[in-house]
């Protein structure tokens, strides 16, 4: 028995002292592929779903390239016979009380604790990452996660008061994700009531086991679904009736291509896109954690991207050796061995890396590989690239799995500076010892072109909220932001197509159509103003041309100026140079300058309500409108003071900062309706979380919204507000396409709408639309609601681990 | 202990420049075992290296020469012989590293150690073990005491005194506790003195060697020790002249794990020899 049990290696290796493989045992995951017959379908209300005359593809297992399994491929029938049955689960699992669903989803993190030596060994077999990275980390994250959102599902009641899930919602996936991308978005959608309908890429079993483990938990089979399917199947199930809303990960272009699909198509659309991270590295820091910490984001098999990796010059040589060492001791292998640090992720992802590295060293990059990596095709060798010219395409473009891409600065300023330089804003963590470094490098530029969230060491809590900002998407999962993204305000009707075919993206807005003088303008004094509001002043617009305002008797009310693109372009950089100054202000100072305006407003009462009058509102509701719009400034001035940055503990050592940052230059295109109440129900928002903004007031009555500006003048710091007077469809097209208004909100046209959601694919700004749909801008809700409050800032988590 | 520290200018801005992140390191403390499981034969192999690691220990204060005598024998066989001829490793001479007694036990161990043929080292706790409070020509006296009567190692306690008020001390050796202390050999300690060790090679060339002691009992921790220095430090540490480990009933569970690993079973207590 000896001789069997201990071979001759023992002598070897006791000189050699080398690692041995530790394989794990995958024999269950094909037991469970056995119990499928080796085919998998689809998994919808409960039941498994394997339709006739389907194409499949054969899941492999990255490594051996062995067939595993083969999967079908999805068709539209299948996604709308998905859809159908969330649509009636929702029924009944949106109208259960919260602690029944928080039950049934305490029951599945139970199930998922039970079943989770198959879940792991099979995530692991099919994706090629370590297994350790998934048993001790996602494995574990899928459980908290539905405990931490049975929790938020008991509380809803009382906390979400005010608030109703969205309906079906749509899940699509990439196919370079862990399952754990679908446990953080359906378990918040689950926890407030919605149901899910999830595309899963073919050749991803992992999905279809966790919905078969939640199918077979009984009363509730359809509340989550899953189809595996081609992406492109992922327009269809954004259109299909019903689905509320579509949360998307996955590659940045697929996202637009998505964004742009889904224009008009009512969903509306959750990005979360790209996957680099970003780390920060000071010379107060401790450079051989830091080094670990760049070993955790980008080596060890659990983010699915590359990493930026800023060095201070001065300990440049330091960090470089360090890392250089730490790399050399890094392991690649079988996922399924548990004494590896990096599996290998399918020939597309090494080619990928395989690609970017050789374009970097073409740009004149250096490029250090190292590592204990089998030579065989599969695997891809840690990489770190330096000094890669900034201004090269590579220093721009996403850096991939498993490359660091590190460059030197000098100061904090001028890494923040890079940091905040590329079209992508996800999460990054700053290692310094020094605690004013870190948090100033934490807050980052706030207000500037992207402030960022902040981690330490990638950490991730169900209760902290993640989620990006420009291109990296402006979706969140985790923590209370987490939830909003499936709730709506109660009583929000559901959203429906609002396509229309026919509309030119080309020429949408594109010429001004010409105005000419109507006459000498009359009725009481004073004249109104007249002029763009740009930069703290009026001034002449570009085309020096004006159109004329008809009052509700159809007589002329005024001129107002006929801006164009130059006008928004100017207007937005007035903005911009506002920007920094106004997000700086402490909100006791934003208070008293939004009531500051509350105040002239109500000593401007008289001719405010005699404009309204000339408009055809009796003059007592007049009144009533303008004392209405002086009290939603008193109000987000106060929300302004009384809203603040929430301290929140989490269960790692340290607290975390919830901070609610401005999205910077927000652009408002205003209803025609309610001329005053609506401008100031947006501007009053927009401006006390901070943003600066450009408006385009109503354009039956622009003439209130420049009485406004009047105060605004003398009240404000130049360029806080901007108010572009003009043509709507024309400024919106110019303020939609602009790559660096940050945020647009447009209350008019379903066509306006439609071409608003197309142009946003751009900087995928965030966009609230109206659908062409009016707004009771008098009631508290839909005026004054929490919803303008989320929709006017986002999200950073800042995590703040301590020890000496 | 063949290499020794040569010695440097003392540079407080070397130490002043240190900055451990706390959490950090208690995180990697926590990858350590996690990230480098060592299974079937390259655990086997990994145990019988970890034995030529050990300082064998016995520090108690009723220590007699016969249990010291028992001790040195047990170093010299400290696996059962046929479980080594069943690896085919009993011909590589596997003892522990040294013995390691207190100053009055060094004539016992010495004349032990000769009597069984055994010509591993005998080190000594001398210099006022373990809280090192004794007046500085004592101590000195001790050590040339236990020089005297054989011992070829010693394991200063330092000064804390002085170390706390910022006045350092060289050597050749740093072990990261008496063993008598209420906290003794932990992961993330080791860390920052693996790394600390790792900063002096790189800017004075010299190699300093490493002594976790204390708590350390089983076979299980004894691979995660080496792992911790094979990834921190590197092969070249994993050497009996950088790295001890001290302990006094680490190698009796490394006995069983090896007799499982070669039967098959699990021993009883009594089918392995005390020490």
């Amino acid at each position: 028995m000896a001789a069997t049990r201990a071979g001759p290696r023992a002598r070897e290796i006791f000189t050699t002292l080398e690692y041995g493989p530790a394989p794990e045992s995958h024999a269950c995951a094909l037991a469970w592929l056995d119990t499928q017959d080796r085919l998998l379908g689809h998994y919808v209300n409960g039941k498994w779903s394997k339709p006739e005359h389907r194409n499949s593809v054969p899941c492999q297992d990255p490594i051996t390239g062995e067939n595993l399994a083969s999967c079908l491929q999805g068709q539209a029938q299948d996604v709308a016979a998905a859809v159908e049955a969330a649509r009636t689960a929702f029924e009944s699992w949106s109208k259960l009380p919260g602690a029944v669903r928080a039950q049934h989803l305490t029951r599945l993190a139970k199930v998922i604790q039970k079943h989770q030596r198959l879940l792991w060994t099979l995530e692991s077999l099919v994706t090629g990452r370590a297994v350790r990275e998934v048993r001790d980390g996602d494995v574990q994250l899928a459980q908290q996660l539905l405990h931490y959102h049975a929790v938020q599902a008991h509380t809803q009641e009382q906390a979400l008061a005010g608030w109703e899930p969205m309906g079906v919602i749509g899940l699509i996936l990439p196919s370079t994700f862990s399952f754990l991308e679908m446990m953080w978005r359906i378990c918040p959608a689950l926890a407030v009531g919605c149901t899910v309908v999830a595309l899963v890429p073919p050749a991803s079993p992992t999905p279809l086991l966790l919905a078969q483990l939640a199918g077979e938990l009984g009363p509730f089979p359809g509340i989550i679904n899953v189809i595996s399917g081609p992406a492109s199947l992922g327009p269809v199930l954004a259109s299909q009736p019903g689905v509320q809303k579509v949360a998307f990960c996955g590659a940045l272009e697929e996202g637009r291509a998505l964004r742009r699909a889904l224009a008009g198509e009512g969903a509306e659309l959750g990005l979360a896109l790209g996957a680099e991270a970003l780390l920060l590295l000071s010379d107060a820091a401790d450079v051989d954690s830091a080094v670990e910490g760049v070993v955790d984001a980008a080596w060890s098999d659990r983010s699915p991207g590359g990493l930026r990796l800023l060095v201070q010059e001065s300990v440049w040589e330091e960090t470089m050796r360090r890392l250089q060492a730490r790399m050399a001791r890094l392991r690649s292998g079988r996922g399924l061995d548990g004494a590896v640090d990096m599996g290998a992720r399918g020939a597309a992802a090494r080619d990928l890396a395989q690609r970017y590295v050789r374009e970097a060293q073409s740009q004149g990059a250096q490029v250090f590989q190292a590592g204990d990596v089998p030579l065989d095709s599969p695997f891809y060798p840690p990489t770190l690239v330096s000094d890669l010219p900034p201004a090269s395409p590579c220093a721009q473009a996403e850096v991939p799995w498993p490359v660091v891409v590190a460059s030197p600065f000098r100061t904090a300023k001028e890494a923040l500076a890079l940091a905040n330089g590329t079209p992508r804003g996800s999460s990054a963590s700053v290692w310094s010892e020094r605690l004013g470094q870190a948090l100033e490098l934490g807050y980052g530029s706030v207000g500037a072109a992207g402030a960022r969230r902040e981690a330490c060491g990638l950490r991730v809590d169900p209760a902290v909220p993640i989620g990006g900002c420009k291109e990296s998407g402006s979706s969140w999962h985790g923590g209370p932001d987490g939830l909003y993204e499936y709730l709506r305000p109660s009583g929000t009707p559901a959203r429906l197509s609002y396509l229309s075919k026919n509309l030119n993206y080309d020429t949408f807005g594109l010429a001004v159509p010409s105005t000419l003088p109507a006459g000498p303008e009359t009725g009481p004094t004073p004249a109104p103003p007249y002029g763009l509001f740009v930069g703290g002043r009026f001034q002449a617009p570009g085309a020096r041309s004006s159109r004329p305002i008809q009052d509700a008797f159809g007589n002329l009310h005024g001129y107002v100026a006929e801006g164009g693109a130059k006008d928004i372009r100017g207007a937005v950089e007035a903005a911009h140079q506002a920007t920094s100054g106004w997000a700086g202000q402490s909100p006791g100072a934003r208070t008293a300058l939004l009531w500051a305006l509350a105040a002239a407003l109500e000593r401007r009462e008289s001719t405010l309500a005699s404009r309204l009058e000339r408009q055809g509102v009796e003059l007592k509701a007049a009144k009533a409108e303008v004392e209405l719009s002086v009290r939603r400034l008193r109000t987000w001035g106060a929300q302004a003071e009384a809203e603040g940055q929430t301290l929140q503990v989490a269960a790692l050592r340290g607290p975390v900062l919830r901070l609610r940052e401005p999205l910077g230059v927000l652009a408002i295109v205003c209803p025609d309706e309610r001329p005053l109440l609506a401008f100031v129900s947006l501007l009053a928002p927009a401006l006390a979380h901070g943003n600066t903004v450009v408006m385009v007031p109503s354009g039956a009555c622009p003439l209130l919204a420049l009485e406004v500006c009047q105060d605004m003048a003398t009240l404000f710091p130049a360029g806080l507000v901007n108010v572009v007077t003009g043509d709507r469809d024309h400024l919106t097209r110019c303020l939609a396409l602009h790559q660096d208004v940050q945020a647009l909100w447009y209350f008019g046209s379903a066509q306006g709408s439609q071409f608003v959601e197309w142009a946003s694919a751009g900087n995928l700004k965030p966009v609230w639309v109206s659908r062409g749909l009016p707004r009771a801008w008098e009631q508290e809700a839909e005026g004054a609601g929490p919803e303008l409050g989320l929709r006017a800032a986002r999200t950073k988590a800042l995590w703040l681990p301590m020890g000496d | 202990m063949s290499t020794h520290n040569q010695g440097t200018e003392l540079d407080l801005s070397w130490i002043s420049k240190i900055q451990v992140n706390h959490p950090a390191v208690l995180r990697r403390a926590g990858q350590i075992q996690a990230r480098r499981p060592v299974k079937k034969e390259w655990q086997a192999a990994w145990l019988l290296k970890a034995v030529t690691f050990i300082d064998l220990t016995t520090l108690s204060g009723d220590d007699t020469s016969c249990n010291v005598q028992r001790l040195c024998y047990k170093a010299k066989y400290p696996i059962r012989e046929d479980l080594l001829k069943a690896l085919n490793m009993h011909d590589k001479g596997i003892t522990t590293a040294a013995v390691c007694v207190y100053p009055a036990r060094v004539c016992d161990a010495v004349k032990a150690l000769k009597a069984v043929g055994c010509d591993i080292p005998v080190a000594s706790v001398a210099t006022g073990f373990p809280a090192g409070q004794t007046h500085l020509k004592t101590r000195l006296e001790e050590i040339r005491l236990a020089v005297e009567d054989g011992a070829t190692e010693i394991d200063v306690v330092i000064s804390r005194t002085l170390v706390l008020t910022g006045q350092w001390e060289g050597s050749d050796f740093i072990k990261t506790s008496t063993g008598k202390e209420t906290v003794n050999a932990t992961f993330p300690v080791a860390i920052v003195m693996l790394r600390a060790i790792r900063d002096f090679f790189w800017k004075t060339g010299n190699k300093v060697g490493f002594k976790p002691a204390g708590g350390i009992r089983s076979a299980k921790d004894s691979l995660a020790w080496l792992s911790l220095v094979k990834e921190e430090l590197g092969d070249e540490w994993l050497k009996p002249e950088l790295f001890r480990i001290g302990a006094s009933t680490l190698l009796s569970d490394i006995e069983r794990q090896i007799y499982h690993h070669v039967t098959g079973r699990y021993a009883a207590y009594h089918d392995l020899p005390m020490s």
